[in-house]
């Protein structure tokens, strides 16, 4: 956790600061008051002050014993990667049927559901997407090579 | 006499066919969403959102309402059952719930905590009539500082409550406020941290990022720590339900207590249902002739933190309405919903909006006599919920949180920034940086920036405008107050072990 915890500040002292630097390239005030720099400005420093006393904190509680967090697990990892592909194939397949194969392989490869179930499952999702979204909400969702 | 005209003109909105049903399903799938573990009141809240955007705001309102309310009745159902909270603000109902139901006394904690919720409820509900407006009034005298130091404030508040790391607090809550800034400066019409990037001129939604920290991140979270208890085999019959005398006498007045302690912390911003519902058992174990009894199945130490987190739900409304600002990170959700649909809360809103406000406030009478007629007699049916699998759950929730980013804004831009949020989300709860203030700084954070704009614009420039004026500095006093206090504790913290060290 130690290390994680100083990677974790160090990002958060980077971001601070490149909020700062960017922010600096805006007007800080203009004719009637503060600018639009003005308050990201501030923030940039507030940010990277408190990174540093968090950094502090963890260098002066150095703990080796348990060094980084259990990072995502297999099942975490597999989700993510899940997730990230329906979403390449959501303008391929349409939102309802990108979604509902989605549905399917999760609760297959994760939940070792039977294949019917995990079917049905997808089935009832891509109907329901469908009509309670697309239909009832008349939300225009991108539709794929099904026309659905 | 003006409260009783406004609560009838409210319960001629509230009772319509469409409302009813809209706070019976609010009541319905908060009860749900309590029932299971690792999904909250604000990711539903969340991911429904989005499906309101053609609705009515009032019946909406009243839906999320009733989520709200509804998640703090269906909690209790795991705590007693299971041992394990649906919710954080049904921690304390574990305690005694789980002991009571090993003593086979389930059925009564049930009870307890669904009649103590319901008279809690009501008392709240009935002293939020009293207190809104009054403080609505209090609120037209706010101008651009009052409402900048009002801000400050709430974030300070959530250093005091946002747990054991203040620093990391304050981190989230400035990285909300750093995202609020994204987009199009409305004063100068120029663009900040846009990068050329047209999607983000108009800035990043909140219910994308909601969507994505507290949707996509409970997934990642909760397939990591997969909750599972055993359930207590008990058949709970309708007669198990029904409290003995002296179980009643020994709970009447933790309800009341309860209530009245909860909604006390649900009108401070950030004070929460949790603080409600953690206050109000030690309140009874303080006051209680047998403190003893309290671990081991005390049914007081049931109807206390029940009633208070039903009541601080209820009157968590409260600061959202007549302030603008919102009490919980439900309620940051709720405030976006109010945006989305074009309405302001503040003060003005009881003058421009009083169908809602009022059609709202009389809902939740309904809203607690459903759930406590569900809670009475559906108990059998929430207890056949609690045994879906997660993983069947997870799949709904990402489905519910990809439709809801797209319908923001049409595009899957919106889907993908949805997925960045939620990884966000995971690795700051692993790193415990607390999401609440996050999301409470990003939701006030127009109003934070342009409060002070706006201030700084009246005064020349001057800050003395946030100390000459009484109310601007009673809440920038409340505010430094509040920053301090971690470093008041730690500086106690470390003159006693430095003591301790000498001796």
């Amino acid at each position: 956790m130690w290390l994680a915890d100083l990677i974790g500040g160090a990002v958060v002292l980077l971001f601070g600061l490149s909020v700062v630097f960017f922010s600096s390239e805006l007007p800080y005030s203009s004719e009637f008051g503060p600018g639009p720099g003005f308050l990201p400005f501030w923030l940039g420093i507030g940010i990277s002050g408190c990174a540093v006393l968090v950094l502090m904190k963890i260098l002066k509680e150095r703990n080796k014993t348990e060094l980084f967090f259990k990072p995502l697990t297999r099942l975490g990892v597999q989700m993510l990667a899940m997730i990230v592909i329906a979403f390449l194939l959501l303008p391929l397949l349409g939102f309802s049927v990108g979604l509902a194969l989605f549905t399917a392989t999760a609760m297959r490869i994760i939940g070792k559901h039977p294949m019917l179930m995990c079917g049905l499952t997808a089935v009832g999702t891509a109907i329901g997407i469908h009509f309670v979204f697309g239909e009832w909400l008349s939300i225009p969702l991108p539709t794929g090579i099904v026309g659905w | 006499m003006d409260i009783l005209s406004n609560l009838m003109m409210g319960f001629s909105i509230s009772l319509t066919p469409t409302n009813i049903l809209y706070c019976l399903a609010g009541a319905f799938i908060g009860q749900i969403v309590g029932v299971l573990p690792g999904i909250g009141a604000p990711t539903a809240v969340a991911l429904l959102l989005p499906m309101t955007f053609t609705l009515n705001p009032t019946s909406a309102i009243i839906m999320f309402a009733g989520i709200y309310y509804g998640v703090a009745y269906g909690g209790t159902i795991t705590s007693v059952l299971i041992n394990i909270p649906g919710e954080s603000s049904t921690v304390m109902t574990c305690v005694d719930g789980y002991q009571m139901a090993l003593k086979g006394r389930a059925g009564a904690a049930l009870s307890v905590a669904a009649i103590g919720s319901w008279i809690a409820g009501t008392i709240s509900v009935a002293l939020l009539m009293a207190f809104a407006p009054a403080l609505a009034n209090f609120a037209l005298r706010f101008g651009p500082p009052e409402y900048f130091g009002l801000t400050l404030m709430s974030f300070g508040l959530l250093t005091v409550f946002g747990g054991d790391q203040p620093v990391k607090s304050v981190i989230s809550t400035l990285m909300g406020l750093f995202i609020a800034t994204i987009g199009l400066d409305v004063v100068a019409g120029i663009p900040r941290f846009a990068f050329g990037v047209p999607q983000l001129l108009g800035g990043i939604d909140f219910v994308v990022i909601i969507c994505g920290i507290f949707g996509l991140a409970e997934v990642f979270n909760s397939i990591e720590n997969p909750e599972e208890g055993e359930i207590v085999k008990q058949k709970i019959r309708l007669r198990d339900l029904f409290l003995t005398w002296d179980e009643w006498i020994a709970s009447r007045w933790a309800i009341i207590r309860g209530g009245i302690i909860g909604f006390f912390v649900g009108l401070i911003p950030a004070g929460g249902i949790t603080t409600a519902s953690f206050l109000a058992y030690l309140a009874e174990k303080r006051v209680s002739r047998h403190p003893e009894r309290f671990g081991q199945g005390a049914i007081e130490g049931v109807a206390a933190p029940e009633a208070a987190n039903n009541s601080a739900s209820i009157s968590g409304f409260a600061p959202l309405l007549a302030l603008g600002i919102p009490g919980s990170p439900t309620t940051a959700v709720m405030l976006a919903g109010f945006m989305m649909w074009g309405i302001r809360p503040g003060p003005l809103l009881f003058q421009n909006n009083a169908d809602l406000v009022w059609g709202l406030i009389s809902s939740k009478f309904i809203g607690n006599l459903i759930l406590l007629l569900m809670n009475i007699f559906l108990i059998p049916l929430f207890v056949m919920i609690l045994r879906v699998p997660y993983t069947i759950l997870m799949g709904f929730i990402v489905v519910f949180a990809s439709v809801g980013a797209f319908t923001v804004n049409n595009n899957v831009f919106d889907v993908w920034m949805m997925l960045g949020f939620g990884v966000l989300g995971y690795v700051m709860t692993k790193l415990k940086y607390p999401i609440v203030p996050l999301v409470l700084a990003l939701v006030l954070g127009r109003l934070a920036e342009n409060s002070l704009r706006q201030s700084l614009m009246l005064s020349g420039g001057s800050v003395a405008i946030f100390v000459t004026r009484p109310i601007a500095l009673l809440f920038v006093s409340a505010a430094i107050l509040a920053y301090l206090t971690p470093v008041i504790r730690w500086a106690r913290k470390s003159a006693q072990s430095a003591k301790a060290a000498a001796a």
